[in-house]
């Protein structure tokens, strides 16, 4: 058993490393520049697209803090025409147009000379200020405008990879530069950008993106992420994160607190509904299944069976915006809270716990029901099946012949033998504590884990879904090896030994 | 004895649990439902459609809801001026018609019924704008007959055009389930642990493949994905299949040249693969992860909501039953007869396990796969319901419910919808446990 256990353990490492892994993927791949979002959030919803120089340097002391101008895993498989450098360039669009120019030219030596071209090109078109004698005749309203306009396609060539697009950019602003002589300040650099697009161009080599290469990095993201900034076996030195195996999960990106103080805060509330529906579902459940099966064939099995099929099949959102229009409707019976858990003015000061308890109540009846029903179909249903095998069996007719009465021999005799869909159930609690019931707590307004999982996934807050993810797969983890020990307490022929 | 070995012979597994299937008569109706769900899904947009099916309008004839142009140009023969139809604006029941022909329900899903907007129950007063401009009630003929939305959007023309959705959520993920589901399962019960044996260059060379398939097929590819990703769902799935099939070339081409090397007593040394053990233990890491969080954040990421991405996450992360089941079922064919006579008339192990085994062993399978299908459209329309993963314009069960649920009053957007998921659901679970009891032998008696 201990052996078994320990192997079970040691499933966990490579579970929980891809689970982490997929959690990492995903967040990388998540749209918009986390950095923009917290810049953002940071400002109080101005946009983060000024490009002031306070602000770079505060976006990059931000990536540093985050971790993100490191590479993004231990390696990469790339192709031999893009750099292994390619990670330290932070903007993401810029690294987009980048990669995607490899992918076209496949000459990084000449795309890079290109970049950093269009750079000082774009440095010239910020610079400049129309001079007054120059363009007389014109506007200074005008003038600006054009200025502003070859200031935009310069900048907007940094973030363009497709040739036709390139090219055409690049004429507005030669057609400009030809028509306004107070524009001349900048033809030295586009002139120069020119020639090293024209360079790159000619000298492609797209066979390059043909070969495999596989560059490896020591320190990255992920293992940042993982072991933290500090010694990742210890933990010492760590400044930004102490990483997700000591339970760091990071800042969220919406309300730039720990992530691991909004779980705290969330999770009592789901793991209370999650513990008191699946006590109330067993309360239920297990007389149904046992009686059911016992008197099998008779009224009362068949019409359960019908009953609790339907129940089974019916989705829970639906039987909760039932309930909510049926029991918590001004229109039909307004018996019960629409929403939330307590009253919007919280409860009052120094309540005690029943007394928060007696509050709370009106507001609990409705989800406890949505919650407990379906896993109360699903019981009873499994129960009845294992209690119509352990029936049939000799040793039931044994004690039956002894002369024990039904009760006695269906609960003491059967049920034991019974009860592993029971445990199958509960292993289920461990996920579903930490995860919540996404959507019923979304109808009913609980401010458990499932809402926060909503707002993250709407907020595109990913230090969230990651931690979620990756706490709700150890969980379910947990949940197998409890039930897997479990099984065994409950029935001795089960052995995990190996034959 | 020899009456009893030909009795075994005649016996077929097949007629048998078909015939058990028939038995149980909610399992059996159910199919019929679904062949009604089927057609109503298929016949749709003739069903439901606000454009008319047929009109004589000026002396002209035309068919508009199965018209692929949007531009009806009409010459009035009296005074000959032109008349422009538009046909995706056009109030067709506004206009004097010869002879029209209705689609049973004249209303699209998505397009709004301004007057009728607001949540109009059904049965209750409904407006109708006349084709001299006059509020007048409802004709009988257009009267919403399942209510309304806020926007005046005709339920019914919503809940027919939703069982497209669900019908084809359990076409295609379970497609891509059954696929996973049944190579790996046969892979994994056919070899098990011991009988998969090859050589070892091949077996080096193949594994040394995969990332080199992996970068010729999505690493080269991905501006290519990417964009398909930015075009559209459907798109994206043909790019993603050709990236598919790119990564199988190449690793089948890297096998092939580790078959041609596998000579001498190194290289070609036989090795033991435990196939097995590895596909279980990936099944068991697959189901710890929690699959709707995973769902939910991935169908987040995508910059386009699209009803394909959701059918593709769901078909990739719900085959590990249908493999499991697949497994267990050649674990035991594998012993069998037929196989060992296969084996001996020397044909390929893929034309064993494809060909015979899995033929034989696909019934099992079919349960998890009913089972499956209904799971999926309750993961469908939970995340419908909670906004997520759906385009804007795409009308869904799911969808109506939620608006059910933020205005009490509009019983009607609660009933329906829920209705239709309870009965799908109810039908698919109901052809799962048909296909269950009627396959289970322990039942034979």
């Amino acid at each position: 058993m201990l052996k078994y256990i320990f192997r079970r353990v040691l499933i966990f490492i490579p579970t929980l490393f891809l689970i982490s892994l997929i959690a990492f993927v995903i967040s990388l791949n998540a749209p918009g520049d986390p950095i923009e979002n917290l810049v953002t959030a940071a400002q109080g919803g101005e946009s983060g697209s000024a490009l002031s120089d306070n602000l770079l340097r505060a976006k990059d002391s931000l990536r540093h803090q985050l971790g993100l101008d490191l590479p993004v895993f231990y390696f990469t498989i790339t192709s031999a025409a893009s750099p292994d450098s390619m990670y330290k360039i932070t903007d993401k669009n810029q690294r987009e147009s980048l990669e995607r120019l490899v992918d076209n030219y496949g000459n990084w030596d000449q795309i890079s000379v290109f970049f950093e071209q269009l750079k000082k090109l774009n440095i010239a078109a910020r610079s400049l200020l129309p001079d007054s004698n120059v363009y007389k005749p014109m506007k200074k309203e005008t003038a600006e405008g054009l200025a502003d306009v070859v200031e935009n396609e310069s900048f907007a060539l940094m973030l363009s990879h497709d040739e036709v697009v390139i090219i055409s950019k690049f004429n507005t602003i030669r057609s400009l530069l030809n028509e306004n002589k107070f524009l001349g300040s900048v033809k030295d650099a586009f002139n120069k950008a020119y020639t090293a697009f024209e360079n790159m161009r000619n000298n492609a080599s797209r066979w390059k993106n043909w070969i495999p290469q596989i560059n490896f990095f020591g320190y990255n993201q992920y293992h940042r992420w993982m072991f933290g900034d500090g010694n990742w076996l210890t933990g010492k030195g760590s400044i930004y994160t102490a990483g997700v195996i000591r339970g760091d999960f990071g800042l969220s990106y919406a309300t730039r607190q720990a992530v691991t103080k909004t779980i705290k805060r969330a999770v009592p509330w789901s793991m209370t509904m999650t513990l008191l529906s699946v006590m109330l579902a067993y309360l239920i459940s297990i007389p149904v299944g046992i009686h059911a099966a016992a008197n099998r064939g008779k009224l009362f099995d068949r019409a359960s069976s019908v009953v609790l099929f339907m129940l089974y099949s019916l989705p829970p959102f639906f039987i909760g915006t039932l309930l909510l229009i049926t029991f918590a409707n001004p229109d039909m019976l307004d018996w019960f809270e629409a929403n939330g858990v307590k009253p919007a003015t919280g409860y009052p000061e120094g309540a005690s716990l029943w007394e928060k308890i007696n509050i709370s109540g009106p507001y609990l009846v409705l989800p406890l029901v949505s919650y407990t029903y379906s896993s109360l179909a699903f019981l009873s249903r499994t129960m009845r099946v294992a209690m119509l095998e352990v029936i049939n069996q000799d040793y039931i007719r044994t004690a039956r012949a002894k002369g024990l009465t039904p009760f006695l021999v269906v609960y003491k005799h059967g049920l034991r033998n019974a009860l592993l869909p029971i445990i199958t159930v509960f292993s289920n609690i461990f996920p579903a504590a930490i995860g919540g019931s996404i959507i019923l707590e979304y109808i009913f307004g609980i401010p458990g884990m499932g809402q926060e999982i909503i707002q993250a996934i709407h907020t595109k807050d990913y230090p969230m879904i990651i931690a979620v993810f990756t706490l709700s797969g150890f969980m379910t983890l947990i949940g197998y090896l409890f039930a897997d020990i479990m099984y065994a307490i409950v029935d001795p022929r089960i052995s995990y030994s190996s034959k | 004895m020899a009456d009893e070995q030909k009795n075994t012979t005649q016996f077929s597994f097949r007629k048998y649990a078909w015939a058990q299937f028939k038995k149980n008569k909610p399992a059996y109706y159910s199919i019929y439902i679904l062949g009604f769900f089927a057609i109503l899904a298929i016949f749709a947009p003739i069903i439901a459609n606000d454009k008319p099916l047929y009109i004589k309008y000026k002396g002209e004839t035309f068919w508009p809801a199965f018209s692929f142009d949007n531009k009806y140009v009409i010459k009035d023969p009296a005074t000959g001026k032109e008349e422009i139809l538009q046909l995706d604006i056009t109030e067709w029941k506004r206009l004097d018609y010869e002879s029209v022909v209705w689609a049973p329900i004249p209303w699209s899903p998505g397009k709004a019924d301004i007057p009728n907007s607001d949540y109009v129950k059904p049965g209750g007063d409904q407006k109708f704008i006349d084709s001299k401009g006059d509020t007048i009630y409802m004709p009988g003929r257009f009267k919403h007959l399942l209510g309304t939305n806020a926007s005046g959007e005709d339920v019914f023309a919503g809940l027919i055009h939703g069982s497209r959705i669900s019908l084809s959520i359990g076409f295609i993920s379970m497609g891509i389930a059954s696929i996973i589901g049944l190579v790996l399962g046969s892979l994994a019960g056919y070899f098990g642990d011991h009988r998969l044996r090859t050589r070892r260059a091949r077996l080096w060379l193949t594994i040394a493949g995969i990332p080199i398939a992996w970068f010729y097929a999505f690493s080269l590819r991905s501006f290519t994905l990417k964009d398909a990703i930015a075009d559209s769902g459907f798109m994206f799935l043909v790019q993603l299949i050709l990236s598919i099939i790119l990564f199988f070339a190449v690793v089948w081409l890297f096998s092939m040249i580790g078959k041609i090397l596998s000579r001498g007593s190194f290289l070609g040394k036989e090795v033991n693969v435990p196939v097995d053990s590895y596909i279980s233990r990936g099944i068991e890491i697959l189901n710890s992860i929690p699959t709707l969080i995973l769902i939910l954040a991935l169908a987040a990421i995508a910059k386009e909501p699209s009803i394909v991405y959701v059918m593709v996450i769901i078909g990739l992360t719900s085959w590990t039953g249908i493999a499991r089941f697949t497994r267990a079922e050649l674990l035991k064919i594998r012993n069998m007869d037929y196989i060992q006579a296969a084996k001996a008339m020397g044909f390929s192990e893929k034309r064993i396990i494809f060909g015979h085994a899995l033929k034989n062993g696909l019934a099992p399978s079919l349960v998890s796969i009913a089972f499956g299908v209904a799971s999926a459209i309750l993961i469908e329309s939970s995340l419908s319901f909670l906004g997520i993963g759906v385009p804007p314009d795409t009308v869904t069960w799911g969808k109506l419910l939620f608006q059910g649920k933020e205005h009490f009053q509009a019983w009607w957007l609660v009933i329906f919808p829920g209705t239709a998921i309870f009965i799908t659901v109810t039908v698919y679970n109901l052809i799962g446990e048909g296909l269950r009891d009627a396959l289970d032998p322990k039942l034979k008696q």
